[in-house]
């Protein structure tokens, strides 16, 4: 229960900065190669280094748990994960594939629809249709997920 | 509440209203957020786990299959008891920030089914490739290798998009 709460109060708080500040990991670099504008790819490199020297810190005063798996109900969690341990080094090609494939796809799809979840999540909030349509299509697509992208992946791995 | 508190908190109120946010400091906060409720609010395993918008969903939605339709969908160990609620969240958090800041007006471009497909593309592949943008970037600096090939892969495609949007071969 506790972590539905903390996620919820933290998902206002991200919703409400990423109200205010335009955010969108995607458009980022959408906007550096179309018009040169480096403004929301500043705040998508800010998280990354941010997190990564968060997670240095973290580890360095042992409060990271380095050896648990980071899957989370994916694909990987079948192939490589299983047998390359907790960080996968043990990359099967078939996994490498289908997961740079499916980043392709990712940053492909979320630049034809103007934008990365996070974003559409405040424009939907901000009273654009198209946007709520999106969502519909975003949560709707889970079930897709589960009904036939996840069984056509088990015949790759 | 006394009379000095409440004076205070419609002050802060008023110094918040209408000011934005730059997007470094959206990324710094967010990467804090993502990292502390790891550590310190248990919200784990699986690790970077923190922020992510279409993993949070899959576990809401699958979450709420399992529970009403019987089915057995495999979701994140940490979602189990109750899913993680960061998108009704951010959808909350950025309805308030534009309705103080009245820029919530209901528009349309009339592109309906198109970002319905477009939702229901990029939710498939961004579970597929370990997690949205956001939850990839923070894998990466986990230390994840694969999410870091995703990542080169999402660079690619957005490249790949913005080629096609400037060559006009999709609208």
């Amino acid at each position: 229960m506790a972590v539905a709460i903390v996620t919820l109060v933290m998902g206002v708080t991200l919703g409400y900065l990423a109200q205010r500040s335009r955010i969108c990991f995607i458009g980022g670099l959408r906007d550096f190669v179309l018009v040169r504008d480096t403004a929301l790819l500043k705040g998508a490199v800010a998280f990354f280094v941010t997190a990564w020297l968060a997670f240095s810190v973290a580890g360095s005063l042992h409060l990271v748990d380095w050896g648990v798996p980071t899957y989370a109900g994916q694909p990987a969690a079948n192939a490589g994960q299983a047998a390359g341990g907790p960080i996968g080094w043990g990359l099967s090609l078939p996994l490498v594939i289908v997961t740079v494939v499916a980043g392709i796809a990712l940053g492909l799809f979320s630049t034809l629809a103007n934008g990365c979840p996070t974003r559409q999540h405040v424009l939907a909030a901000q009273g654009l249709r198209d946007a709520v349509y999106y969502l519909a299509g975003f949560y709707l697509g889970v079930v897709a997920y589960y009904l036939v992208t996840k069984p056509l992946l088990a015949l790759v791995f | 509440m006394n009379e000095a508190t409440l004076r205070s908190a419609a002050a802060l109120r008023a110094r918040l209203a209408g000011r934005r946010v730059s997007p470094v400091g959206y990324g710094v906060l967010a990467a804090l957020l993502a990292v502390g409720v790891q550590l310190f609010f248990g919200v784990a395993p699986p690790p970077a786990y923190g922020i992510c918008v279409a993993c949070h969903t899959r576990d809401m939605i699958a979450w709420l299959a399992n529970h009403l339709a019987g089915t057995r969908w495999e979701i994140a160990p940490v979602s189990l008891t109750v899913p993680l609620l960061t998108p009704i969240g951010m959808f909350l958090g950025a309805l308030a920030a534009a309705k103080r800041n009245h820029e919530r007006r209901p528009t349309s471009l009339g592109t309906g089914l198109r970002s319905f497909v477009f939702g229901l593309l990029v939710v498939n592949s961004a579970i597929v490739a370990l997690g949205c943008p956001t939850r990839l970037l923070l894998l990466g600096a986990y230390g994840e290798p694969l999410a870091v090939l995703a990542v080169l892969g999402v660079i690619a495609g957005i490249l790949l998009g913005t080629f096609l949007l400037r060559q006009g071969i999709v609208r």
